[in-house]
């Protein structure tokens, strides 16, 4: 059976900085409105619930946490501003951490930011006349990466468990 | 008047026409870009992985807005703009997370500046630019088009935030499209999500998303969706044939950005505009438009 976990709720609690948790009275205006509770069962008020009890492993662990569309309509209505969107991303971030299983793209694009500074790599478009233009060929600046000094910082911040 | 512009990655990297149709439409209207150089990604998809991380990538594309001198930063992705304006918040309280990343900007001689205002497209052209400014400039109003708009999501909410509209009843970008002579329609999918952000882990899901509010605006029987972030144009645009196949019904809806529209109404070349750089029927609506 799932158990608890005081510690684990503290690491999440660390990165909610001024965000209220316990305020949530399980009034389930977030669930209504979630983009994400139709196609994918994401109910937030549940997450809410279930951090506030300490099941917060389980939650690291589990799909749920990575099907939230982040359209952040259960912030704006949360009347305790208590915001599910930001315990989510919180346990994304706890996730990550302990090497969970985390959906390959978020990974891509750290890597591709690591590497060009931006999150995606330049792509070809072809027209619906199947003729091919880049931004070259469409006469536009030419995208300048970031400095030397970019990357090795951003390794380092990387690494920080500053929680 | 010049303006600093963050362009993100999905702009520069695939949305094309997004950059081209604000780059020939806002000098018309005698405003001048002036590009961050050196820049970096916002931090979004970094958000999931590494608040610090994502945060101090967001506050370095604020430093950099300062290294360039200009107040006014232009940022016309949504998610961009979300992720930038949060962590402005964050080094502007100065609390642990603000000073802590305040730091690291010094290890590269940077530094934010409270001054720098950021602004997204609807309301550079609505509230600072101005509607009655904007129809000086028309050369060629367009009448008879009856448009839908979609604002997306992350540039009207969370309030407390400070967001570029109301986040229950967004009508800035009606009333830029409005400006340049064409009507808009009220609907109730209006505030219904793209699915961009769900590419990452279930495109599947994301494509229902994007499928379901196209098809629901085909019934409505407008000529065209209006959009203004490059994620929305991407799911409605790019990924409409891809969306299809997933609400199991034919998707044949125009969609445009905003800035391609005011192009057109400025009397700017088609091609200028990146018009042939949609995916969606597009010459479906320009014929309406430049009869």
């Amino acid at each position: 059976m799932a158990k608890a976990n005081p510690e684990s709720l503290v690491k999440v609690l660390a990165r909610l900085s001024s965000r209220e948790l316990v305020n949530c009275f399980q009034c389930i205006k977030c669930t209504s409105g979630c983009t994400a509770l139709k196609l994918l069962e994401l109910k937030p008020h549940e997450i809410m619930k279930l951090v506030n009890l300490g099941f917060v492993d389980e939650l690291a662990a589990s799909d749920i946490i990575w099907t939230c569309v982040t359209c952040l309509k259960c912030v704006q209505r949360c009347p305790q501003k208590a915001s599910p969107y930001h315990v989510i991303m919180a346990l994304r971030n706890l996730a990550v951490e302990r090497e969970a299983k985390v959906p390959e793209g978020y990974l891509k694009a750290v890597s591709q930011i690591l590497e060009t500074g931006l999150a995606e790599g330049a792509q070809k478009v072809v027209t619906k006349k199947m003729e091919t233009f880049d931004r070259k060929s469409l006469k536009l600046p030419k995208v300048t990466p970031p400095r030397e000094g970019f990357q090795p910082l951003l390794v380092k911040i990387m690494e920080e468990k500053s929680y | 008047m010049k303006t600093a512009v963050f362009w993100g990655c999905r702009i520069l990297t695939s949305q094309y026409a997004y950059e081209m149709s604000v780059r020939e439409a806002f000098p018309r209207l005698n405003i001048e870009l002036v590009d961050l150089r050196e820049t970096n990604c916002c931090g979004d998809p970094v958000k999931s992985v590494n608040d610090l991380a994502a945060n101090y990538l967001a506050a370095r594309v604020l430093a950099l807005a300062n290294v360039a001198g200009l107040e006014n930063l232009l940022i016309p992705c949504n998610r961009c703009h979300f992720v930038i304006t949060e962590a402005k918040n964050i080094v502007e309280k100065n609390g642990r997370l603000g000073q802590k990343i305040a730091g690291l900007l010094m290890e590269e001689g940077l530094e934010c500046n409270p001054n720098i205002k950021v602004w997204h497209v609807i309301d550079f052209l609505h509230d600072l630019v101005g509607l009655d400014n904007i129809k000086k400039f028309l050369q060629k109003p367009l009448k008879g088009l009856k448009l839908a708009t979609h604002v997306g999501c992350q540039i009207i909410r969370y309030s407390d935030l400070g967001r570029v509209d109301y986040a229950e009843n967004p009508l800035k970008l009606d009333e830029l499209v409005n400006a340049l002579g064409a009507e808009t329609v009220d609907y109730a999918e209006k505030l219904d999500c793209c699915g961009a952000n769900l590419m990452h882990s279930h495109s599947d899901s994301a494509f229902s998303l994007a499928g379901t509010k196209i098809n629901a605006l085909q019934n409505l029987g407008v000529d065209g969706l209006v959009v203004s972030c490059p994620d929305c144009g991407l799911m409605f645009d790019f990924k409409q044939k891809e969306a299809e196949t997933r609400v199991g019904a034919k998707l044949n809806l125009p969609v445009v950005y905003y800035s391609q529209l005011l192009g057109l109404a400025l009397d700017v070349e088609q091609e200028k505009l990146g018009l042939h750089l949609n995916q969606s029927p597009v010459d479906q609506l320009l014929p309406k438009v430049s009869p």
